[in-house]
């Protein structure tokens, strides 16, 4: 027997345990049931409920098994009638506080809502009034000991009002077991703390700070308490007491960490609520507000369900056939520079690739992108420093860096779950640099918090590099063997004089310092950045300047470090990867390498425009010029017309033709001359690639009821085939993977079939014992392939340059360290606006009205700099208005030593968005979350306090 | 932000910071408030939790849990009345009856006109003197019900003819 197994005897059958194991696990593991109710994976055992108890021979009483630590030659009796007995008697304590007039009679599973009690069981007591009927873990247990009809204790309803007024769900705590589940999970997994535990003994229960609501407590609306409740108390408001008929596993459409939901699907195909995978390796068992709450659109009654056609001006309905027909038709005479194809960030890799392929091969351009593609330089500067376009690290193992830095990216919203392993690392000391213009929640958690006036990040970056040099905390073996060109970034930095920096950006040096000391011997370090608000013409710089800090470090090809570029799309990665690019072709080919031309013209029968095609931006630019005059958009994007493109609809307007497939009639859809119906990431198969380059598969979850949806991948198909072209005959998404396999080598070993086969069965689940539901769902584990997956034995690679920089060395850039001219003193909007957006503020009034929908309704706060407020003549306290292009903000002035001179700046709260979205009429208001945008504005005095 | 909240929260942020334990926790930062103010509001659970860098939730968990801290204003005056097992049996239930039925109260809180609080006691240390009240910190021993009224009864008579006295 090796060291570290352990042999205990749980009634008879020998289970082999990991030393530190409890005897639950052992006991879970072994596939031997332990009734438990405050238990949950991935939870810190508890001993709240006392159901597990059992008796150890030879041991004193009767110990929680959840809490008891396994030892070798243990004897465990879980089913004596004593230990039987006792939990009997811990539950008849348990279910005097919760309604059970149900639960322990033999019919509970006979009666209606509707039916006359023989038992006088009130309406409000019974179990199938309950939201959780069904799916309810007391209930199970109760009927898993078989508790007798009369119980000796006396049941008294708590009478407490149900909390309906916060936003996505609703929180009865008469049913509340007070098992802890909500309280820890929000705590030990979320790191966010917004409810505890009140009171103490007979009263103690769940609660918030003074009673408050949801929307002033610090709730992310994540929605794992609901997850993890075994009983009614918590549940969400929508589709409240649906029952599902089937689960489905599929992945998030929302952004790009790639949460596997499981999805509830009730009797009419509906999807009614979703519930995150715990064994998947990109959220464990953690989702978001948008991933749990934000599905409606999937079944949304306004939803596209015909092809379109407009004649006179009208858009009239059409069958498929006659759409496809005209487009074939209309769109030849567009082939070649005129036409461009533009796809959805959450189209499927098989969809991108088919995409890219349509333009290329079918209308003979290179210009095709993605319509959230608006910072294509995030990724293609940091292959060109370092050889790939992605990130270096699994999501997971930030948890476990030592120092984490974040530059400009307000990832606990737009990349939620990515930010539950930071705050959780924080949490065990892990050191936090956030450099950010704007408060966002992790300023709250960062030990630093770096705030250069906006346009300086740059210098900012310079100054703490030419400080690790300065210092001399590079690895010097390190940078030896995997890079070249150290000496050009000396020479870059020769011309970063810190003082100016500190002048410039208004960091101090002593901060700037510490980020040194902190993030170059920290071992391992991670660095996590957005370009949310850096101006564009320092996107190519920063990068390069962040990913020299990873290499100066030696931050690079090992567990734990690395560096993360966030994308805003579902599967922009997948995307790029593929070639779904104007300048490169599937696995990062550049277009204009002859070599890689010849090698797909030959493949696909075709010739390939040499010339790199138009990017996004590039596309509405000439589109707004007549040189592009037909487009193909798949989905629709805020990009269209929040001005990231300059007035995008206009430029629509201007085209001569213009097909959109989408799921909504959105305003581009308005403006097209073909719309058709798109069908939604539950309705179809493929894959997603997520942020850490994992490629997991989607599966269709429901089909909606007489719609004529159909995915792109069939629309571009026949539409291709209609045109006449070759090599379009797919018959499933799985075929179209086998050909981006084929010619794009780090997906060299990926298909449909390993995708599913590798599928490991991580539990089977009796459905005779009460489990969560959580774990009920996870019958499964995928956990998907990370390319490059070279070949159909490589197991994928989850950590990048983990053998060395194989391929090439990296190449140490040379940044220009300099600022961005954000200087509109001589505009009418001379200042710069920096919004924030906080779960909570301790330090701040709240006033939220407490109704059928809670309000939050405060004085905002405008925050800005001495200096400037003289210029104005404002004085602290004053009410001023920021007035910027997207509206304006009215607040009381304070002066604050950290604002910049120039910049106001004014920090909303989370609840107030949560508000707003849950009362959105938009279909699908989860993909239009404001982001936090750095702008011109002006600022007006409006009456003294 | 109105001038009273934010002076309350410079008492509060005072209180705290004039702390001399060697470790400071959640629990010392409330009954540093607990005495300065004589209960917890809402601005001072979200001083302390700044202060300790937890979260107000984390904070209320510790203040709601022991039956000490009270989170509204006390009244001028403190009466409490010991219930403790030795009161009980020499009839301190009694002389609680009283006590409720002259501050026109039905239970443990604070007059209408925040004159004076009642608190229940568990056990004020004086066994032997039992049943035992208190006014304002001032023991009072062998109570009997109409004895109870009466303090009671002139400790409401101060506040009203003679204006806000000290006992």
């Amino acid at each position: 027997m090796a060291d570290d197994q352990i042999t205990i005897t749980i009634d008879g059958v020998e289970v082999m345990a990991r030393p530190g194991q409890t005897v639950l696990e052992a006991a879970i593991e072994a596939g031997i049931y332990i009734p438990y109710l405050c238990y949950h994976p991935g939870l810190k055992p508890f001993a709240a409920c006392r159901m597990c108890v059992v008796e150890v021979e030879n041991g004193p009483g009767f110990p929680a098994s959840c809490t008891l630590p396994v030892a070798d030659g243990m004897v465990v009796k879980n089913t004596s009638n004593q230990v039987h007995e006792l939990r009997r008697n811990i539950m008849e304590m348990l279910i005097a506080e919760h309604p059970h007039g149900c639960l322990t009679c033999h019919r509970v599973d006979l009666c209606g809502p509707q039916d006359i009690c023989l038992r006088h069981v009130s309406v409000n007591d019974r179990c199938v009034t309950c939201p959780k009927n069904e799916r309810c873990e007391l209930k199970d247990t109760v009927r898993y000991l078989g508790m007798s009809l009369e119980s000796p204790l006396e049941y008294k309803y708590r009478d407490l009002p149900v909390e309906t007024g916060d936003p996505f769900y609703d929180r009865d705590y008469n049913l509340c077991i007070v098992c802890g589940r909500c309280v820890r999970v929000c705590e030990e997994v979320r790191g966010d703390n917004a409810i505890t535990f009140t009171e103490r003994a007979g009263q103690a229960l769940v609660g918030t700070s003074f009673g408050t609501s949801l929307l002033e407590s610090g709730c992310e609306f994540c929605g794992a308490c609901l997850d993890v409740c075994p009983v009614g108390a918590l549940v969400e408001s929508d589709h409240k007491w649906e029952k599902a008929q089937r689960v489905e596993r599929t992945i998030c459409p929302h952004c790009p960490v790639g949460c596997q939901l499981n999805l509830e699907v009730n009797q009419f195909g509906k999807v009614i609520r979703s519930i995150p995978e715990i064994n998947s390796p990109a959220n464990k068992g953690q989702a978001c507000f948008k991933g749990k709450f934000g599905l409606d659109f999937v079944n949304h009654k306004e939803r596209l369900k015909k092809p379109f056609i407009r004649r006179d001006g009208k858009l009239e309905e059409a069958s498929w056939d006659e759409a496809l027909d005209y487009m074939a038709e209309r769109l030849q005479p567009y082939k070649g520079p005129s036409f461009a194809m533009l796809t959805s960030p959450n189209s499927t890799n098989e969809e991108h690739y088919l995409a890219q392929k349509f333009a290329r091969v079918v209308m003979g351009t290179n210009s095709v992108d993605q319509t959230s593609n608006t910072r294509p330089i995030m990724a293609e500067a940091l292959q060109e420093v370092l050889g790939y376009a992605a990130a270096t690290n699994p999501i997971w193992e930030l948890e476990q860096a030592k120092c984490i830095l974040v530059f400009d990216a307000n990832l606990t919203e737009e990349h939620n779950v990515l930010g539950v392993p930071i705050k959780r690392a924080v949490k065990e000391g892990t050191r936090l640099i956030v450099i950010d213009p704007r408060e966002v929640e992790l300023t709250r958690y960062a030990h630093l918090w770096l705030r250069p006036r906006p346009g300086t990040e740059l210098l900012l970056l310079g100054a703490i590099l030419k400080g690790i040099l300065d210092q001399g905390l590079e690895r010097r073996e390190w940078l030896d063997e995997n890079c070249e060109g150290l000496e050009a970034l000396r020479g870059a930095l020769a011309s970063v004089d810190i003082d100016a920096v500190v002048e410039e950006s208004g960091v101090s040096r002593d901060l700037i310092d510490k980020a040194v000391r902190i993030y170059a011997p920290s071992e391992p370090s991670a660095i996590v950045y957005g370009l949310d608000n850096v101006p564009e013409e320092l996107h190519r710089d920063c990068v390069h300047a962040l990913a020299s800090l990873a290499l100066l470090t030696g931050n690079l090809g090992k567990a734990f470090s690395g560096i993360y570029p966030l994308r805003r799309g579902a599967n922009e990665q997948g995307a790029w990867d593929v070639g779904c690019v104007p300048h490169l072709l599937p696995g990062y080919a550049p277009v204009s390498d002859a070599g890689a031309r010849r090698r797909f013209e030959e493949e696909w029968g075709c010739r390939i425009v040499e010339e790199p095609g138009l990017s996004l931006q590039q596309i509405f630019d000439e589109a707004r010029l007549g040189q592009i005059k037909a487009m193909f958009i798949v989905g629709d994007s805020p990009n269209l017309n929040n001005g990231e493109l300059g007035d995008g609809l206009a430029a629509l307007e201007a085209l001569e033709f213009l097909v959109v497939q989408d799921t909504f009639l959105s305003p581009a859809a308005q403006r097209a001359h073909v719309v058709l119906p798109r069908a939604t990431f539950a309705e179809k198969s493929g894959t997603f690639t997520n942020l850490e380059r994992r490629i997991q598969t989607i599966r269709p979850v429901v089909s909606i009821k007489s719609s004529e949806a159909r995915s792109e991948e069939r629309t571009i198909c026949q539409l291709a085939q209609r045109m006449q072209a070759k090599g379009f005959d797919f018959s499933s998404s799985a075929e179209v993977m086998d050909e981006i396999a084929r010619l794009t080598p780090i997906y060299g070993g990926v298909s449909h079939r390993r995708l599913e086969a590798e599928g490991r069965i991580v539990f089977r689940p009796d459905v005779s014992n009460p489990l969560p539901t959580q774990v009920l769902y996870s019958d499964k584990e995928y956990r998907g392939l990370q390319w490059p997956c070279l070949t159909v034995e490589s197991k994928g690679t989850p950590t990048l340059y983990s053998e060395g920089f194989t391929v090439r060395k990296a190449r140490m850039p040379a940044p220009d360290f300099r600022k961005a001219e954000i200087d509109h003193s001589g505009s009418d909007r001379p200042f710069v606006f920096a919004p924030g957006r906080v779960l909570l503020q301790s330090e701040r009034e709240i006033d939220v009205i407490k109704g059928k929908e809670n309000r939050v309704e405060r004085e905002e706060i405008i925050e800005l700099h001495r200096d400037d407020a003289r210029m104005l003549g404002v004085q602290e306290g004053d009410v001023v208005e920021v007035q910027t292009n997207r509206g304006a903000v009215r607040g009381r002035a304070v002066f604050r030593d950290g604002i910049q001179r120039g910049v106001v700046s004014a920090t909303f709260l989370f609840g107030q968005l949560m508000v707003e979205l849950e009362a959105s009429q938009d279909p699908d208001p989860m993909s239009r979350v404001p982001g936090l945008e750095v702008t011109s504005a002006r600022l007006i005095k409006v009456s003294n306090p | 932000m109105t001038s009273t909240a934010e002076s309350l929260r410079q008492r509060v942020n005072r209180a705290l910071n004039s702390q001399k334990p060697k470790t400071i926790t959640v629990l010392s930062c409330l009954l540093a408030v607990e005495d300065e103010l004589g209960y917890i509001p809402q601005e001072a659970a979200e001083e302390v939790a700044r202060f300790t860098d937890s979260t107000i939730n984390d904070v209320w968990g510790v203040a709601s849990f022991y039956t000490n801290f009270q989170f509204q204003p006390p009244g001028r005056h403190r009466v409490e009345v010991c219930w403790g097992p030795t009161c009980h049996v020499l009839g301190a239930m009694d002389a609680i009856g009283e006590v409720l039925k002259s501050l026109d109260l039905s239970g443990e809180g604070t007059t209408d006109d925040g004159a004076i609080s009642l608190r229940y006691n568990t056990c004020l240390g004086a066994c032997a003197n039992g049943p035992v009240m208190s006014v304002d910190h001032h023991l009072i021993g062998r109570i009997t019900p109409e004895r109870a009224a009466q303090i009671v009864g002139e400790l409401k008579e101060r506040q009203t003819v003679g204006g806000p006295g000290a006992p």
